[in-house]
């Protein structure tokens, strides 16, 4: 049943689109893919890690920003009078230059930030998020500011012989994300699951302990950022050639609430814990919107995430694989059983 | 026998039934409304599509478009641009509405575009003013509000009666606010003005006495400022507080002078404004008879007053989106867009007929309305005499 | 000069309001350890509270006032009840989360109730100003800075001089050997976040009439209580209120002579620089990080 379980779902994700002709569905399931994405990177240093990094939607968003740029050009003129100006390049090139710039940017803060740890780790994260946001805001030369970058291309991949392919369809687009989504999960997993996962795990648990026996805390830490960082800067990526446009909303601290809503109440720690949070906040507010105001739907939101953190602490999935370990062991009683009290096998039956 | 009458019975009903809901699902045409209906924009948005219905509910009393009633279907864009995008998604693909209006605020409105684009389907502008909108190469989009470039035109034929010799700018600091720093900058130098000081504020900032210092010390005798109601009863109450005497001018439609005084008391007066639409005073617009009947009905469903600098955007959107509609002869997206190119109606502020803007090829529609100048004396709003 | 004096005025008054969030904020976060993501909504419901009072109701301003902190200490000991009180043992992110859940309750609440128009607040104050040389201050204005002050002492006296406050201070010292003394170490936690609450609220309750009230008010003075909080070292009050003045300064400079558009990014600027470079604030003393 183990096995049989993810090979399911993969079936599942891979042939939606064929039975699924609802397209405003798929354009609900596009979008909260990619934030999914976002969401299993910032678990790996929320979850994985243990560090409350509260300003990760700002990797999300140099991401978009990096590739909209790279796609569209631009021309500016930085201190000191050097004109910089770039042609545009494939949409491509731009998502494999947005993860590259992302992952920098999470060395950077990586470094920067972990000299401080718990709660200042999180107020710094969370300012640099609000300043990226307002350097976005405020250097329209570049960023064009609040009038947003429009007119994105979509993806063009070329197959030689074939000729080129645009990612205008949304089937098309679907698969994109999947797969992109597929990639991310086994990196993050394989990642989790060697021997540097095991050292994240370490310090997270007991971060002295881990470093007494020569686990090198900030390298390990400065790692995680660093892939955290590639794999939301990816998504802001798909993020910006799907929507199409980007403006500097896309900082705002709402969304990385959002995306740490999603770790928590799935699980954080746990693979499957982003995909399955994010599903459920990504539809949620498709569901509820014909019923509820949007402020009560934010109030439900809210009161959801409490009633997770009270009731089911260690988000579902955990608490899920949980329910399911002890029921197999409990099936599994007769057989070498250890009889607890004093009742012979058998008393039942009196 | 029984068995004959009820088998009658019940086919009867089934045929009613299905005359009832086959009419029923040809009677209407839908047409797509999008605004901020919750978040910071919720007010001017309800004022909006509460001015739609109006239009709506007038259409069809006179019998509707094409013969069937039209059928406003409104969606709440929640003052967010990814929202925005979302909901026209829905009422193109789920709704399959053939024409839109919306979306209120220029970053909605300008995130909407590429699924016009993607979808083939005309939008009606009612509000927006970033230049960008009709600029862009979108030929599904058809502006009837002015960008900062239109006002700054329409008020070039009155500047020099107001012998300004240097202005300062104060502006929001996103499109609406920088264009109208840049397009009115420009105008100002073809008619001698200098320009001044070009300070800019957050939109959500809430303390501009840093900016209004460094005006007060400046040595323009006039302040142009550009932004929402709410900033401007904030800077008008810190102007005040700060001992500020120049002479003020707002542009850019969304004042709401009545919201002003209420809220900026004392500090409102002796301000001047560049609005859109006069409802203090009718018999300036375009179209007096037509500018009553709507304040009436304003009034009697019991809206706030203040909210008809803004309404009478939702109703000539919805009259010019059933003109088109007329026009076309079919509820179609092709067809609709074609005759916005083709239809001429007498709108609050002006005749409303489009004209070509942005790339050739690709042009979007603007017209072009008119504006008004009115002043703030002793808590009220009056019309400067000529 | 003269603009710099102006701007020096207006630095002052948003000052003692900073200092009061920042006051209220190092007794929960510094002393507390709890990452209080409502802090701001104490602000904004200060902030409401007078205007349903002075506004709707058509009461007397200064009894709205008076209202509004009382019932943002009540509000705040009902928090603390419900959900810190059984959230002790937890870890810092598991709070942190309940907090997030508590605020965006607590804003679309506000939001449902008051709808998201701003509101003003009409105060009994002249709208002429008191001039000073080449220095304009509203009488408003004069007022928040007064009855900030007068708070800020009153927060200062209360920690340093009372009963209440040498138990706060033993309790989040040590807690055990604060239990075998006798205090009452969940009534402590009680009433710790109920003062800093109150002090949000009435910060909220004076800025207030002073700009506008909106459900989205307390978004950024929670951050930069939390600035403030950092660049005064946890848990120092006197820390808080420099850093508080520091901050209002350096945002009306920065504003007035570089860039108005960046002026909220200097309190982020600050916490970046200052948590770099000295993480444990300017003032604190010896104090374990993070």
């Amino acid at each position: 049943m183990k096995r049989v379980l993810p090979a399911f779902w993969l079936i599942i994700l891979l042939t939606l689109p064929l039975w699924l002709r609802d397209q405003y569905i798929l354009h609900i399931l596009i979008t909260t893919g990619i934030f999914i994405i976002a969401a299993m990177s910032l678990n790996l240093l929320l979850g994985y890690t243990g560090q409350l990094s509260l300003g990760h939607v700002a990797f999300f968003g140099i991401g978009a920003y990096v590739s909209a740029l790279t796609t569209l050009g631009f021309d500016v003129e930085l201190l000191g009078g050097f004109r910089v100006v770039h042609e545009p390049w494939p949409a491509v090139t731009g998502f494999f230059i947005a993860i590259v710039i992302a992952g920098l940017s999470g060395y950077v803060i990586g470094k920067l930030s972990f000299k401080v740890r718990g709660a200042y780790f999180v107020i710094v994260t969370i300012s640099f998020a609000e300043v990226t946001r307002l350097v976005a805001l405020n250097w329209v030369e570049l960023t064009q500011g609040p009038l947003a970058l429009t007119n994105i291309p979509p993806f063009t991949l070329g197959f030689p012989g074939l000729g080129d392919y645009t990612f205008w369809d949304k089937t098309a687009y679907y698969y994109l994300v999947a797969i992109v989504g597929l990639v991310a999960y086994v990196v993050i997993s394989r990642l989790v699951n060697s021997r540097i996962g095991r050292a994240m795990i370490a310090l997270k648990e007991n971060e002295s302990l881990a470093s007494s026996v020569g686990i090198d805390v900030t390298h390990y830490l400065v790692l995680a950022a660093v892939v955290s960082a590639a794999i939301a800067g990816g998504a802001g990526s798909l993020y910006a050639h799907y929507i199409k446009i980007i403006d500097p909303d896309i900082f705002l601290f709402i969304y990385t609430v959002t995306m740490v809503i999603m770790v928590i109440t799935g699980g954080k720690g746990s693979l499957a814990g982003p995909v399955v949070g994010g599903l459920i906040f990504g539809f949620l507010p498709v569901i509820v919107r014909p019923f509820a105001a949007p402020a009560v739907q934010w109030i439900l939101y809210g009161g959801l995430t409490i009633l997770v953190v009270f009731v089911l602490p260690r988000g579902i999935v955990p608490t899920v694989q949980g329910w399911i370990a002890s029921r197999a062991q409990s099936k599994g009683a007769p057989a070498g059983l250890i009889w607890a009290g004093n009742s012979e096998p058998g008393d039942a039956k009196r | 026998m029984r068995q004959y009458a009820s088998k009658t019975a019940l086919a009867a009903i089934v045929l009613a039934a299905g005359l009832a809901t086959g009419a029923g699902a040809q009677e209407t045409i839908k047409v797509g409304v999008i605004q901020p209906l919750t978040g910071a924009f919720a007010a001017s948005g309800n004022y909006v599509a509460n001015g739609a219905k109006i239009a709506a509910d007038e259409i069809n009393a006179k019998g509707g478009v094409l013969g069937k009633k039209l059928e406003l279907v409104i969606e709440d864009n929640k003052s967010n641009p990814t929202e925005a995008a979302a909901v026209a998604e829905k009422l193109i693909v789920r709704d399959k509405v053939p024409v839109m209006m919306g979306a209120w605020g220029s970053g909605f409105t300008l995130a909407i575009m590429p699924k016009l684009m993607e979808y083939k389907v005309p939008m009606l502008v009612e509000t927006s003013s970033a230049g960008k909108i009709t600029t862009s190469g979108n030929p599904y989009i058809f502006r009837i509000s002015p960008p900062s470039s239109v006002e700054a035109v329409a008020f070039a034929k009155i500047v020099d009666k107001l012998k300004i010799g240097k202005a300062d700018f104060l502006v929001v600091n996103n499109d609406w606010g920088r264009g109208a720093a840049d397009d009115f900058g420009k105008m100002f130098k073809e008619h001698n003005i200098k320009v001044g000081l070009v300070e800019t504020m957050d939109p959500p900032a809430q303390d501009m006495s840093a900016q209004l210092a460094k005006i007060k010390a400046s040595d323009a005798d006039t302040l142009i400022i550009t932004t929402a109601v709410e900033q401007l009863t904030l800077i008008f109450k810190q102007a005040a507080a700060l001992g500020l005497k120049k002479r003020i001018i707002t542009t850019g439609g969304s004042q709401n002078p009545d919201q002003l005084i209420e809220q900026a008391g004392a500090a409102a007066n002796d301000t001047t404004h560049i609005t859109f639409f006069t409802p203090w005073n009718p018999n300036v617009s375009a179209d007096p008879a037509m500018a009553k009947a709507f304040i009436d009905e304003w009034k009697k469903r019991g809206y706030p007053f203040a909210g008809l600098t803004e309404s009478f955007r939702g109703y000539d959107g919805i009259r010019t989106i059933a003109a088109a509609i007329n026009k076309a002869g079919k509820a179609e997206p092709e067809a609709i867009r074609a005759a916005f190119w083709q239809i001429e109606l007498p709108g609050m502020n002006g005749t409303i007929k489009f004209n070509k803007a942005g790339p050739a090829g690709q042009e979007s529609g603007q017209s072009n309305p008119g504006i008004y100048l009115i002043k703030i004396e002793n808590g009220k709003v009056v019309l400067p005499s000529a | 000069m003269d603009q710099f004096l102006q701007h020096l005025v207006n630095a002052a008054v948003l000052g003692g309001t900073y200092a009061l969030l920042g006051i209220g904020l190092t007794l929960i976060f510094g002393i507390m350890r709890v990452v209080n993501f409502t802090h701001g909504e104490l602000y904004a419901f200060g902030a409401y509270t007078v205007y349903l009072i002075a506004a709707a109701l058509g009461l007397n301003f200064f009894f709205g006032l008076v209202v509004a902190v009382v019932a943002g200490m009540l509000l705040g000991a009902m928090i603390e009840i419900t959900l810190l009180r059984p959230m002790r043992q937890a870890d810092i992110d598991t709070v942190m989360l309940v907090m997030i859940g508590a605020w965006i309750v607590m804003q679309n609440t506000e939001l449902l109730v008051w709808g998201g128009v701003a509101k003003a607040i009409v105060t009994p104050f002249p709208d002429a100003p008191l001039v000073i040389g080449p220095v304009s201050i509203s009488w408003l204005r004069v007022f928040v800075l007064a009855a900030a002050l007068l708070l800020i002492l009153g927060a200062y006296v209360l920690i340093h001089r009372t009963k209440l406050g040498k138990a706060m201070r033993a309790t989040f010292q040590d807690p055990d050997a604060a239990a075998l003394m006798g205090v009452h170490i969940k009534a402590i936690h009680t009433a710790t976040f109920a003062i800093g609450s109150g002090l949000a609220a009435a910060a909220g309750a004076l800025l207030g009439p002073v700009f506008l009230v909106t459900p989205t008010m307390g978004d950024l003075a929670s951050l930069k209580a939390f600035a403030i909080v950092i660049l005064g070292g946890l848990g120092n009050i006197t820390g808080a209120t420099i850093g508080a003045f520091i901050l209002a300064l350096v945002e009306e400079l920065g504003a007035g002579y570089v860039s108005s558009g960046y002026r909220d990014a200097m309190g982020f600027l600050i916490i970046i620089v200052v948590l770099l470079f000295k993480p444990t604030g300017l003032f604190a003393r010896a104090e374990r990080v993070g």
